[in-house]
């Protein structure tokens, strides 16, 4: 806002020639004072920005081309080694394609039953803000704690789910959750649907800006509640669908905590995030500057997958 | 338009490869390491011991009557796990954390602390004289050894080795089954416990670590110099010794000798099992020979009223019982101490001084002390005293050293052993997997 009221007040007298009528000027004044005062507060944290910025990732470049560990001592200068070797191990590969598979896993779940959910808790059913609370809870409490009870649940022995099933006469589907790839992917993505109770807030929330006489012209021309969703509210809340996609891609991650307390990657790593490949690969020996190097990597992709939806996104909205 | 989105991504893609690059040329001077601290001399001496073992209650056992004998020195202590005490203490030391006495796990930890300790001999003169031949040399070299640089930074408490099989003696007196001693023997019993009711008859630790202990173990039967081999660079993973080693270990749990789901078992999950007599076997090293005693039973709830143990059962008809062995329970002083003759005084007495006898008792590693160590009066069955002679004579037998690559144990070999235990992957391709990674480069410490 600041910078186009400045570049309007460059237009009233482009060239700086003749006088400028004494109210324009006047406005000029109070922009360009407007901008400084904006900038003087600004700064400190802008400076504070650029610190931390410029320390993390400098140091991060640094570190990952070196061979250190935890200690930083007796570095070695590999050079870019550790990006290729990064880019060449299949676990790393896997690790990305996972992320990509769980952020895609979650959008689908937001946009489809977070949807709906919201949706009906905003047409005022009963105990609507009971159930309310029920679905956001799971995104409110720590991810550690939510994930570690769940990998409890999913244990062989003693796990709440295999009980469950002993105890209602299906004992014969019993089962390692974790020790097959397909239980464990199933295991992760009932966890990320869980996790729905954000997209609903956000839905819930922008419903209430929609304006009430589309809907009421909608009734009056005969649609059906599930017809006015689908092809009046689910257009019309297109901004909200862009944030909860932006914000749940971007949230897979930094989904550590969920993998590395849920199946800690079973079996074999095969469920391992980005978050925990960097993880382990930090905490093995002069792994640091490997870490670090995968790092930077997913740093990129995750620009990469940003930007892409962006496009995507803007396109399909025109 | 499209420039417009492309924009910020070329921007923040060249800014990062900018920062690597410009970083790449920038200085390599470390941000941690430490100097030797300069020592106090005066008042009372608190020492800070970190360790993962033995037991809280041995430990503290052990300090009571450094501290009877030292009034002038206490000693704080800090028990961790062992998992967590890997990743802890690095960064503890890196922090410049006022340590005095550590516990060094020596194959998995000595190259990822030892910058930050003093080597042995720079406080020679602190530990009592003719130290060296207090000590079991065997284990001083080994984890001299352990260092990439050949130097010894820690004392060996002890040995541990693994695999071994520790038993419920009743139960298999009560079902009238011979301890196993071969695989077949193994699944025979297994079986017939089955049908008794006991669902989980074996069990061990499903983690990736304990696969290539049991991998080895096995292998080690037929071919007991080949782990040393592998780990010294001197042989590849896809060969045919190792394929057979996995196919024979994946040939247990297909002859129902051992059940696939104690693979779903972690931590202590398998002793529990076994302490409470859900499982007449339990699959595990050396340092389970606790259960062995009676006292210790006892004083730890469990009611199992005789317990043995033997070699891990032979799978190839022309095997033999097999076990790597390795200095293990390394005491270390930090950089960072500043109590460094105390602290000297502390590990002499731990290592080969009064206190061996104190935490020897629950039987888990073999001192390296040439003391008077005497077991027999925690060992009150025929079961117990044939079990532990066992352990002792399959440890000190030839073999290889209980070696690993910690990293590519963790990420690539434990991993992969599983998968051929769940059927997921065949022997063949593990093997070959196996030495891709081990020769990627992604393990720079791998085969040196």
């Amino acid at each position: 806002m600041t910078n186009k009221s400045v570049l309007s007040a460059g237009r009233v007298n482009p060239s700086g020639e003749g006088s400028p009528a004494p109210a324009s000027s006047g406005r000029r004044r109070r922009t360009i004072n407007t901008g400084w005062t904006a900038a003087a507060f600004l700064l400190p944290l802008l400076a504070f920005y650029a610190v931390y910025y410029v320390y993390s990732f400098v140091f991060l470049g640094q570190v990952s081309q070196q061979r250190v560990g935890l200690s930083f001592v007796d570095q070695i200068q590999v050079g870019f080694q550790n990006y290729q070797l990064v880019l060449t191990d299949p676990i790393f590969q896997r690790s990305i394609i996972n992320n990509l598979i769980f952020a895609a896993v979650s959008i689908a779940a937001s946009l489809t039953l977070g949807f709906f959910i919201a949706m009906m808790l905003a047409t005022g059913a009963r105990l609507n803000r009971a159930m309310y609370v029920i679905f956001l809870l799971p995104s409110l409490i720590p991810l550690s704690l939510f994930a570690s009870v769940f990998g409890r649940m999913l244990q062989d022995q003693g796990g709440a789910f295999n009980q469950a099933l002993q105890t209602i006469g299906l004992g014969a589907l019993q089962q390692d959750w974790l020790a097959s790839d397909g239980t464990a992917y199933a295991a992760v993505f009932v966890l990320l649907v869980y996790l729905i109770g954000l997209p609903i807030m956000y839905y819930r929330s922008d419903v209430s800006s929609v304006d009430v006489a589309i809907l009421e012209a909608s009734l009056l021309d005969g649609a059906s509640t599930f017809q006015i969703f689908r092809l009046i509210l689910f257009p019309l809340l297109r901004t909200t669908h862009l944030t909860v996609i932006l914000s749940v891609l971007l949230g897979s991650f930094r989904a550590f905590d969920l993998i590395f307390f849920s199946t800690l990657g079973a079996p074999s790593g095969r469920t391992g995030i980005s978050g925990t490949y960097i993880y382990q690969s930090a905490l093995a020996q002069d792994g640091v500057g490997y870490a670090a190097a995968a790092s930077v990597i997913v740093l990129i992709v995750a620009l990469i997958v940003s930007l892409v939806q962006i496009i995507v996104t803007r396109r399909s909205n025109r | 338009m499209k420039r417009k989105f492309m924009q910020p991504l070329v921007v923040a893609a060249v800014s990062a490869l900018a920062i690597s690059l410009l970083a790449g040329c920038g200085s390599s001077g470390g941000v941690g390491g430490q100097k030797s601290a300069a020592q106090s001399t005066s008042g009372p001496v608190t020492l800070n011991y970190w360790t993962w073992y033995p037991d809280q209650k041995t430990t503290q056992t052990a300090i009571d009557g450094f501290e009877k004998a030292n009034p002038s020195i206490k000693v704080n202590l800090r028990l961790y796990t062992s998992v967590d005490y890997q990743k802890d203490l690095p960064l503890a030391l890196n922090g410049g954390s006022k340590l005095d006495v550590v516990g060094v796990q020596v194959s998995a930890m000595t190259n990822t602390v030892k910058s930050n300790l003093r080597p042995v001999s720079t406080y020679a003169k602190d530990l009592v004289p003719g130290w060296k031949t207090k000590l079991d040399p065997k284990l001083v070299k080994q984890t001299q050894a352990a260092a990439s640089d050949n130097v010894l930074y820690d004392l060996p408490m002890g040995e541990v080795s693994s695999p071994f099989v520790f038993y419920n003696a009743s139960l298999l007196k009560k079902y009238d089954i011979p301890v196993p001693t071969t695989a077949d023997e193994l699944a025979a019993a297994s079986k017939k416990l089955e049908a008794a009711g006991i669902t989980q008859p074996v069990v061990e630790v499903g983690d990736g670590w304990w696969q290539e202990e049991v991998l080895f173990g096995i292998i080690g039967q037929t071919d007991p110099t080949l782990s040393d081999k592998i780990f010294l660079g001197k042989a590849s993973w896809n060969q045919p010794a190792i394929v057979k080693g996995l196919a024979d270990y994946k040939s247990l749990f297909d002859s129902g000798a051992i059940t696939t789901s104690t693979l779903s078992l972690t931590g202590s999950a398998p002793d529990a099992a076994f302490d409470t007599g859900k499982a007449a076997f339990l699959v595990g090293g050396a340092w389970e020979s606790s259960i062995l005693s009676a006292s210790y039973r006892k004083a730890n709830d469990i009611t199992l009223s005789d317990v043995g143990a033997t070699s891990f059962p032979i799978v190839e008809p022309n095997g033999k019982p097999s076990a790597r062995s390795l200095a293990e329970g390394g005491l270390a002083i930090p950089k960072s101490s500043t109590h460094v003759a105390a602290a000297a005084k502390f590990i002499s007495y731990m290592t080969y001084g009064a206190g061996v006898n104190l935490w020897d008792s629950n039987l888990v590693y073999a001192p390296a002390a040439k003391v008077g160590f005497a077991p027999t009066s925690e060992l009150t069955t025929a079961a117990a005293k044939k079990g532990f002679a066992t352990v002792v004579a399959v440890s000190s037998a030839p073999g290889s050293e209980r070696t690993s690559q910690q990293d590519f144990l963790n990420q690539v070999e434990g991993p992969t052993i599983l998968d051929v235990l769940r059927g997921t992957t065949t022997p063949e391709a593990a093997a070959a997997a196996l030495q891709t990674a081990w020769t990627s480069g992604r393990y720079p410490h791998a085969g040196n």
